[in-house]
């Protein structure tokens, strides 16, 4: 029958698992996010430097191409360093992805009042941050925790065995660091994106955040003869951590990579409560 | 005796440091109860605790026969809630944004897709619903809204203020409608309104808040039904008479004012009886109403408590 043709009658089918019903809204915020053509190419751009990195992985070993320069395979060492290197690149990309995505994730409902509409629903406001959150997850996943296993394993299988057993660090390490990334970008964009409806602005703030407290940092290191501004910059933080976890030189570094972690921790705590105390249904019901 | 659909025991809400609800008892069984009060009477704060918006600071309410502090999630997938604010994505067509609420409700996908269009066509954006929100009317926005909170099929649908801002089309449509899902007798509908007529012309319940406390609960079948039995009557002639010949009849008569007389049929006594009995007393009746005690004026009088 066509269905202009049917009344209204209640559901009593099969419903589907609650455990993964986030998912349901990852997938249409991932559809809105795509209708940006600009997003879209960005987000395809961000894969570049993957690519041209398992070229070099790949002529890295590649002995007749390397002896038609007059060189040796392993040219380049590939280690915790080279990794620690391509994941700050892709980690910039992810902050500019961040602040372009992230903006467009959560400030719509609140500007529309749609949070009633999520919530009043068996769907909770963790299951909201989660559904939402997971979008910025898979983006940034996509293009750091992905790529860097990828080429990890391109590595492993060029070198054999021995070089994987001896370098296991680098995927655990390129793990916990995309993880700890992953965690800062998508609370950070679902905060500012939650108190800032105005996207550019948001968006802004997202990179300002970083940037801001770089600088401020430096100030107050500068002013006051201190090492206390790195605790400002996460950028840093992240850096110290990575540094430790790829198991590269430390330099003179006053911060060690479990407070580093811990500071980073904080924030993400912090901006978990700045989202929790604006992700309210009755205020947004005014 | 099945549960009630609203239960609340001494049901207490604090927001801050005020307390909004004070001590709500109510037992509400019928399909369509109306909610009404003035502006901070608590209405909003109910709805919004019957959700699990809010936690009851003491006492307990039960939607369906489920604690609001303990089975929210349960409570949650039998209603359906139409909010008074906008609630909708603009840049979002109708039938995505249905689809989605179904399936956040827990409809998988193709059935959610299929209930959108039927809920679409049900409140009658059938022609529109691929179009997107933000260019829909005030009507049209809030059909979409009832058309998300119907969508999957709840027990109880919770509309607050659905006419709110329609013209007198768009609103005659929405009571229509309501009317209809009323007559289907598969969900119960609470609705909050500021508008009493809304309420009349669609519920047999209505409960009144004042300041956080029920200051009336009427069913109003009920009253309708007693409002018949009340007649008041202006006569000419000798009226004390009449009313004496009425009150053999064993109904309870009182002469107000000279040539206006107030009576309450007693069961078995019918109009024709009172005609009858002016003729044979040769009593011209000038006037015969039913007392017509509006939900307003029962309104009124609850607010002057």
């Amino acid at each position: 029958m066509a269905v202009y043709k049917r009344t209204y009658r209640a559901y009593s089918g099969p419903t589907t698992n609650p455990l993964w019903r986030f998912l349901v809204l990852q997938r249409y915020a991932m559809k809105g996010i795509f209708r940006s053509r600009m997003l879209f190419i960005g987000y395809l751009a961000c894969f570049i430097g993957p690519v041209l990195a398992a070229c070099v992985l790949y002529l890295n070993q590649n002995a007749g191409i390397l002896a038609q320069i007059g060189q040796k395979p392993g040219i380049i060492s590939i280690n915790g360093t080279w990794f620690m290197n391509f994941l700050t690149f892709q980690g910039v990309l992810a902050g500019l992805l961040t602040a372009f995505a992230g903006p467009s994730l959560v400030a719509p409902d609140l500007t529309n009042g749609a949070l009633s509409v999520y919530l009043s629903r068996p769907f909770s406001r963790a299951e909201y941050i989660l559904g939402k959150g997971s979008v910025l997850g898979a983006l940034i996943g996509s293009i750091t925790l992905v790529p860097a296993l990828v080429l990890f394993l391109i590595q492993a299988s060029l070198m054999g065995m021995s070089w994987f057993e001896d370098n296991i660090f680098i995927a655990g390490g390129s793990f916990a660091v995309c993880a700890l990334m992953m965690a800062l970008f998508i609370l950070l964009g679902l905060a500012m994106s939650s108190w800032v409806r105005w996207r550019i602005v948001a968006g802004a703030l997202i990179l300002g955040v970083f940037a801001a407290g770089k600088a401020f940092g430096a100030v107050l290191n500068a002013a006051m003869s201190t090492d206390i501004g790195h605790y400002l910059d996460l950028q840093h933080l992240l850096g110290v951590v990575a540094t430790s976890l790829f198991q590269n030189p430390v330099p003179d570094e006053s911060i060690s990579a479990l407070t580093a972690s811990l500071v980073l921790v904080l924030v993400c705590g912090l901006l978990l409560l700045l989202i929790n105390r604006k992700l309210r249904v009755c205020e947004a019901a005014g | 005796m099945t549960a009630p659909v609203i239960e609340l025991d001494n049901l207490r809400v604090r927001i801050g440091k005020r307390e909004i609800l004070r001590g709500l008892n109510l037992e509400l069984r019928s399909s369509t109860v109306g909610l009404l009060g003035p502006n901070g009477a608590g209405k909003s704060t109910l709805i919004n605790t019957l959700l699990g918006f809010w936690k009851p600071l003491s006492g307990t309410a039960r939607v369906l026969g489920f604690d609001v502090r303990t089975d929210t999630r349960r409570i949650r997938e039998l209603i359906g809630f139409m909010p008074e604010s906008d609630c909708f994505i603009a840049n979002m067509s109708a039938i995505t944004f249905v689809r989605m609420a179904a399936e956040l409700s827990g409809l998988p996908p193709d059935a959610a897709l299929e209930r959108a269009h039927e809920s679409l066509f049900y409140v009658g954006l059938g022609e529109a619903r691929y179009r997107k929100l933000g260019a829909f009317s005030l009507g049209m926005k809030q059909m979409a809204k009832l058309a998300q909170a119907i969508v999957h099929g709840p027990r109880l649908v919770i509309l607050d203020e659905p006419t709110n801002g329609l013209d007198p089309e768009a609103r005659i449509r929405m009571i229509r409608l309501i009317q209809e899902m009323r007559a289907l007798g598969t969900m119960n509908i609470l609705i909050c309104s500021h508008l009493l007529r809304d309420i009349e012309e669609t519920c047999e319940e209505a409960v009144i808040l004042k300041a956080g406390v029920v200051v009336h609960h009427a069913n109003l079948e009920e009253e309708r039904a007693s409002n018949r039995r009340f007649v008041e009557i202006e006569t000419e002639g000798d009226d004390g008479t009449f009313a004496a010949a009425i009150e053999r009849l064993g109904c309870a008569c009182a002469v107000t004012t000279p040539g206006r007389i107030k009576t309450v049929l007693t069961e078995g006594i019918e109009i024709r009886d009172i005609y009858r009995l002016a003729a044979d007393r040769d009593v011209q009746l000038r006037r015969l109403n039913y007392r017509r005690d509006s939900l307003e004026d029962i309104f009124l009088k609850a607010m002057e408590k």
